[in-house]
């Protein structure tokens, strides 16, 4: 069922940011696809992350003025690390997961220009100005849109506390007074 | 047994990691090269299942957007109406002297023997869809093959130059913008025929921003001078508008011009373009061109 729900998020993620420009230019600096791999690497399924990070960037390569493939790679490669360091450190507070939101953004959009660059190719924009804003767009839509997911997927994170947490067997409490009688 | 499955998929995950990386970095090397003929199949296929979505959420955002805005017009249109209906007759006088000129242009085009070499017909489209990625500013069509439209078609938005079509699915196409840095074409300042003003303009990738090249520094060129095309390139029709000059760093006798200018169409909010239906004349290679040496017999 979590599969069936983040598979729908991504695809919804992927037609969001296929229309929304046309709508409002400032909404094309929110990268929905990538809060959404973020999201599948943070919980510690590489595979599906980095299936979801190629598929993804090709969809919005596929329609886009860039390298076909250019998104796909970074997507890729961000999925993994981001699910490496998942894979290594607790990474279950909101408060730990924005930072990880904004370093993946910006570790994407430099992989994207750099690799346009290589390739001879000149994005349109300043790369410092661009990243920024996508930076601060991609981080904050990110931390909300993580929180509407966690919210969905509360079964399975629940199912996971208890897993990492085990509670303790309570053990009775004697009594005192009846130990001295 | 759970434990050696996840222990097997982290062992084969950097393995699939690196093959799908290099998968998509031949894709893009593939790609990087000039496109002038052939386009990718994968685009072709996303732009008409993208179509399903992108052409009702522009139509439904378009008719909310409308509707407000003609409550908002509501209070100017009767002052708008005596305007336009001024306007009307003024331009009715104007279409018919047009008219005079026209006949009396045909007349004298018989006279030199001259003919039209061609009529081009321009095919309305709206917006569908721009860049999904921030960093390119190319633009979905509502038109496609079905309706006429090829690789390469100049588009063009209240009559100057918006760019090219760059891929054609059946019901949309792509435009790749005339600032892409990638773009090039062949222009004049001023007009064809008196001007030597000659050059090639190319995008700078900034938004606003095209330069123009190679115009002889022993020219003399003005800001505010209107930018046309020539023709010259293989893509666009000759006399199309480009924009105007908005500065000049001038050369010298032995340096070129470097020209900046601002297009005429405004490439940020259009939402209705034209695609001319042009068909470049063929052009023979340069090495057909040339006359085989014919062998002299003895």
């Amino acid at each position: 069922m979590e599969q069936v729900k983040l598979t729908a998020a991504l695809i919804i993620a992927v037609l969001l940011q296929w229309t929304l420009r046309n709508i409002a230019e400032p909404l094309a600096y929110i990268d929905f696809p990538l809060i959404i791999v973020v999201y599948a690497a943070l919980q510690r399924n590489s595979l599906r992350a980095i299936l979801f990070g190629t598929f993804s960037g090709l969809a919005v390569d596929a329609l886009s003025g860039g390298l076909l493939g250019a998104n796909g790679f970074s997507k890729t490669l961000v999925a993994y690390i981001v699910s490496e360091i998942a894979r290594r450190v607790y990474m279950d507070n909101l408060l730990l997961r924005i930072p990880v939101i904004a370093g993946a953004c910006f570790l994407d959009d430099a992989v994207y220009y750099g690799l346009h660059r290589l390739l001879g190719q000149q994005p349109s924009g300043e790369f410092l100005i661009v990243a920024s804003y996508t930076l601060i767009g991609t981080t904050v839509a990110g931390t909300i849109l993580i929180v509407v997911l966690d919210s969905l997927m509360r079964e399975r994170l629940a199912s996971r506390k208890r897993e990492m947490f085990p509670s303790r067997r309570q053990t009775r409490r004697r009594n005192p007074i009846r130990l001295g009688k | 047994m759970v434990e050696r499955s996840q222990k097997e998929v982290w062992r084969m995950t950097p393995w699939l990691v690196i093959i799908l990386l290099l998968g998509n970095f031949i894709m893009m090397a593939f790609d990087s090269r000039e496109i002038t003929t052939g386009q990718r199949v994968i685009r072709v296929w996303t732009q008409s299942i993208a179509d399903f979505v992108q052409s009702p959420v522009t139509s439904i955002t378009s008719g909310v957007s409308g509707y407000f805005t003609s409550i908002a017009n509501l209070r100017s249109a009767q002052d708008e109406n005596s305007q336009l209906r001024k306007e009307i007759e003024e331009l009715r006088l104007d279409v018919e002297s047009a008219k005079g000129l026209t006949e009396e242009n045909q007349r004298l085009k018989a006279l030199l023997d001259f003919k039209e070499q061609s009529k081009l017909d321009v095919l309305p489209a709206r917006i569908i869809g721009r860049d999904p990625s921030i960093w390119f500013d190319s633009s979905i069509i509502s038109r496609g093959s079905f309706d006429g439209v090829k690789l390469n078609m100049p588009v063009v938005a209240n009559g100057a130059l918006v760019g090219r079509i760059t891929a054609v699915s059946p019901l949309t196409a792509q435009v790749d913008l005339i600032t892409r840095d990638k773009s090039g074409l062949g222009a004049v300042i001023g007009e064809i025929g008196t001007s030597t003003a000659l050059g090639v303009i190319s995008g700078t990738s900034k938004r606003d921003l095209l330069e123009m090249k190679y115009v002889a520094g022993s020219t003399d060129v003005q800001v505010g001078q209107s930018v046309f095309t020539t023709g010259q390139d293989g893509i666009y029709p000759p006399g199309i508008k480009v924009g105007e000059i908005v500065q000049v760093i001038s050369g010298s006798a032995t340096t070129p011009h470097q020209i900046f200018i601002q297009p005429a169409a405004k490439l940020g909010s259009m939402q209705e373009v034209g695609v001319l239906l042009y068909e470049p004349p063929q052009r023979v290679p340069f090495d057909k061109q040339l006359n085989p040496p014919t062998k002299e017999k003895k």
